[in-house]
């Protein structure tokens, strides 16, 4: 990936500010949005506009609410939202991410059933569920921003996160 | 345990989820958590590399389109600077149009007017019909305590206060009480004489006495009838207006009463003259002669009286009254006293116009963000909602 130029906003420093979040959050925003929608060609979409979005609204961002990482997927997870509603409307046809079971062929056997095992465990959670875990896995937020994104209590989305935790023990059959 | 509680355990192994993301060592135990993200993450999917390079350009036309906007921004005013200056004018002439119809400033329609300034205003003449008896008006603003700021009067003292009504003699009295701080109670009592002398009026009688909360001094004043209406006016700016009385009391018909006894009187004494030349007994002539001197004396008395009643119709009488007390703000005396009285009328009327202007915007303002907050709500259950069933 390309680096993005630092881009002039409103405060000195906050264009190099965006391009880092950019840097170190693209791939985990589109793995995150492409693992809730399923379609690798809205994924795209989505993840263009969340950025597009995040860039127009930087001067909005407040560093007291969370951090702006949390800030940046709360704006994906919106935009994946509001496509999943779209699609529910037009019945839009899936464009399936694309199985990298390729990748999985360099690696030892046992990982690479376990990753297998893991990741149609994971496809196979509820929605939310799934969400969740991509939320605190991929995207890394804390509890508390967790909190902030998905609109509950920090103690209700470390009892929902366990909860996910699980069941995705339980569907991959992994035992403690 | 409610819903959202968990065991010890369990905070420990999200502690452990939190330390493991950030790369950092855990025990044995949370080896298989470790595992567990590894594969998630491993598994998620992952950007092609056409597409991180077609956002990388997206981007950085946003970038570049941004630095455009960034420069014309610079190079002329905000097209939403300009609308929002464009609604807060429209805004401000609608609302000085509300204040100059309500007639705060003055100009179209009349304003409710407070007793006081009623008392301060010119009087209409009077209309008392001419046959009717004697009749008496009285104003009272007693309860002006606390001294709203005083309207001037007009200074032209034909168009004021004495103005007399056309073929009628009124008699006008006024009382006055001002209210002033202690310290400036002599330099009020000297601006009260001075007026007077001003107005072409005397100061019959004047007490004055300083010291402190019981300072207070009074007047007796006479004035032309013409001038105490301007008189009252500047009296007013002088101090704080406690209390405002007028009268007004019509002597016309004792002045005719008066006119047509005395032209009776002379009529009898020019008759008993012409009776006393032709007397034909001394007797007789003394008589006539009592008569004559009792009826002399009757009309000296009635030429006083007439002179009395045209004194009294020609001129008014004013009982000033200056008491220790807080002042009006805008009730300073000195030789800034009347800018700093239009500033704080300006003042008034920049805070109506604002009030006027916060009332008009604020319903629409409450509105929008309503609106906005009802729809931003159902989009997130609409959100909400698709995730469920997603």
């Amino acid at each position: 990936m390309t680096v993005m130029a630092a881009v002039p906003t409103s405060g000195p420093g906050a264009g190099e500010q965006f391009e880092q979040l950019y840097r170190s959050s693209a791939a985990d925003v589109y793995a995150y949005v492409a693992s809730l929608l399923r379609d690798r060609s809205a994924a795209e979409d989505v993840t263009a506009l969340a950025f597009e979005r995040a860039f127009r609204r930087r001067a909005l961002f407040d560093i007291r609410r969370g951090s702006a990482r949390a800030w940046l997927f709360a704006i994906a997870r919106n935009a994946a939202l509001d496509e999943l509603r779209r699609r529910r409307r037009t019945g839009a046809l899936l464009h399936e991410v694309a199985d990298p079971a390729s990748e999985l062929d360099d690696l030892d056997p046992d990982l690479a059933e376990r990753r297998l095992l893991v990741r149609d465990g994971l496809a196979s959670l509820e929605p939310r569920d799934r969400e969740l875990i991509l939320l605190k896995f991929v995207g890394r937020l804390s509890n508390a921003e967790l909190a902030r994104v998905l609109h509950c209590s920090e103690s209700n989305a470390g009892t929902r996160l366990h909860r996910a935790i699980e069941r995705l023990r339980e569907v991959c059959g992994v035992t403690r | 345990m409610s819903r959202d509680e968990l065991s010890g355990a369990q905070l420990e192994e999200l502690a452990a989820l939190d330390r493991i993301l950030a790369r950092e060592p855990v025990g044995e135990q949370h080896l298989e958590l470790a595992a567990l993200v590894d594969s998630v993450r491993a598994g998620a999917p992952r950007m092609d590399p056409a597409f991180a390079q077609r956002l990388d350009a997206r981007l950085a036309g946003l970038r570049s389109a941004q630095r455009g906007y960034a420069r014309l921004r610079a190079a002329r005013p905000r097209v939403r600077r300009l609308a929002f200056a464009s609604g807060g004018l429209v805004a401000a002439a609608v609302a000085f149009t509300i204040v100059i119809s309500s007639g705060v400033l003055g100009g179209g329609a009349p304003r409710p007017v407070s007793p006081l300034e009623r008392q301060l205003r010119p009087l209409p003449a009077l209309a008392t019909p001419r046959t009717s008896g004697p009749a008496s008006a009285t104003n009272h603003a007693g309860a002006a305590v606390g001294g709203a700021p005083a309207t001037p009067a007009p200074s032209s003292a034909t168009a004021g206060f004495g103005a007399l009504a056309p073929g009628r003699l009124v008699h006008r009295g006024s009382a006055l009480t001002l209210a002033t701080a202690p310290a400036t109670m002599q330099s009020v009592a000297n601006q009260i004489v001075t007026a007077t002398e001003h107005a072409a009026g005397v100061v019959q009688s004047s007490n004055v006495n300083v010291a402190g909360s019981a300072s207070f001094a009074s007047f007796s004043l006479q004035v032309p009838s013409g001038h105490l209406a301007p008189l009252i006016a500047t009296l007013s700016t002088l101090a704080s207006v406690r209390s405002l009385n007028q009268g007004t009391q019509d002597i016309t018909d004792g002045y005719d009463q008066e006119r047509a006894r005395l032209a009776d009187n002379v009529a009898a004494h020019a008759a008993l003259l012409k009776k006393l030349a032709t007397a034909p007994t001394l007797a007789l002539q003394a008589s006539i002669q009592q008569q004559l001197n009792r009826l002399e004396a009757r009309i000296a008395a009635e030429h006083r009286e007439i002179d009395r009643l045209l004194t009294a119709g020609r001129t008014a009488t004013l009982q000033v009254t200056v008491v220790a007390g807080p002042r009006a703000k805008s009730a300073v005396a000195g030789p800034f006293s009347g800018a700093f009285n239009k500033a704080l009328h300006a003042l008034e009327a920049i805070l109506a116009i604002a009030l006027v202007v916060f009332a008009i915007l604020l319903p629409f303002a409450l509105t929008a963000l309503a609106l906005w907050w009802g729809a931003a709500s159902v989009r997130q259950r609409a959100r909400e909602r698709a995730i469920r069933t997603a």
